[in-house]
């Protein structure tokens, strides 16, 4: 079921850039790129150990 | 008050705008100039199908993070990537609807309703009013979208048909039945 809203105000378009950038959106699709990396928990003991074999 | 959605009204050569595609493809820090000229079109769009101005901002930015993700996968055929966005905040917005975190809003201008009441009926009432109302609530979903595109947005046939994936044809066809159907249950509200 759904809601009927009649003569709504909306933001304006200048409200709406303030509100969101596109700074925020890289950001968490930053932040989701290394969430969703498979390698992300190995990365840091690989490297470890690796420095280890070479010394 | 003029309506801001229509892919129509962004005045960007094409050519310009595959060059911003292909950059953003590479690196997404070059996405900037699609996010500047779409965001509020997709926002509005968002914004009119929730009743809460948060739910909006958030159901955009997982819209345009999403788009960041696949825009690899973008390849220019024949649909604009302004459908292509839409397609994609169309998904989100259903994705939200089914795990309950925001409430379906249809939002409608007074105006446009009575202008639509004016074409069947000879006097506009607030009994008309709420026949109307009452009996978009009677519509299948699909129908109810493309009456709130046609009619409470304005857009264009061709635009209806990218977001929704038909035809132009088609979107005229299956939004004219959906006007028959809207005017039937009108009627029977008497």
């Amino acid at each position: 079921m759904f809601k009927i809203l009649l003569d709504r105000k909306e933001p304006n378009m200048e409200a709406v850039r303030k509100h969101q950038n596109f700074q925020e959106i890289l950001a968490a699709y930053n932040y989701q790129q290394k969430v969703n990396n498979p390698w992300r928990y190995w990365y840091y003991p690989v490297l470890t150990i690796c420095l280890l074999l070479l010394v | 008050m003029p309506l801001q959605f229509s892919l129509q009204q962004q005045s960007f050569l094409p050519s310009e705008e595959r060059t911003q595609i292909e950059r953003a493809q590479q690196d997404p820090r070059y996405f900037a100039p699609l996010y500047e000229r779409y965001h509020d079109a997709i926002f509005r769009y968002v914004y009119r199908r929730v009743d809460e101005e948060e739910q909006a901002y958030d159901i955009t930015s997982s819209v345009f993070v999403k788009a960041l993700q696949s825009i690899h996968k973008y390849e220019y055929r024949g649909l604009p990537f302004g459908a292509w966005l839409f397609r994609i905040a169309k998904s989100e917005l259903y994705q939200s609807f089914r795990d309950q975190k925001a409430q379906r809003t249809v939002s409608i201008d007074k105006v446009v309703l009575k202008q639509v009441i004016e074409e069947w009926t000879e006097d506009y009432t607030e009994q008309d009013k709420a026949r109307l109302l009452m009996a978009l609530k009677d519509l299948k979903d699909q129908q109810l979208q493309l009456i709130e595109m046609r009619f409470f947005e304005k857009r264009s046939f061709k635009e209806i048909g990218d977001i929704c994936g038909l035809s132009e044809n088609n979107a005229k066809v299956k939004t004219f039945r959906a006007v028959l159907k809207l005017k039937e249950f009108f009627h029977q509200k008497e």
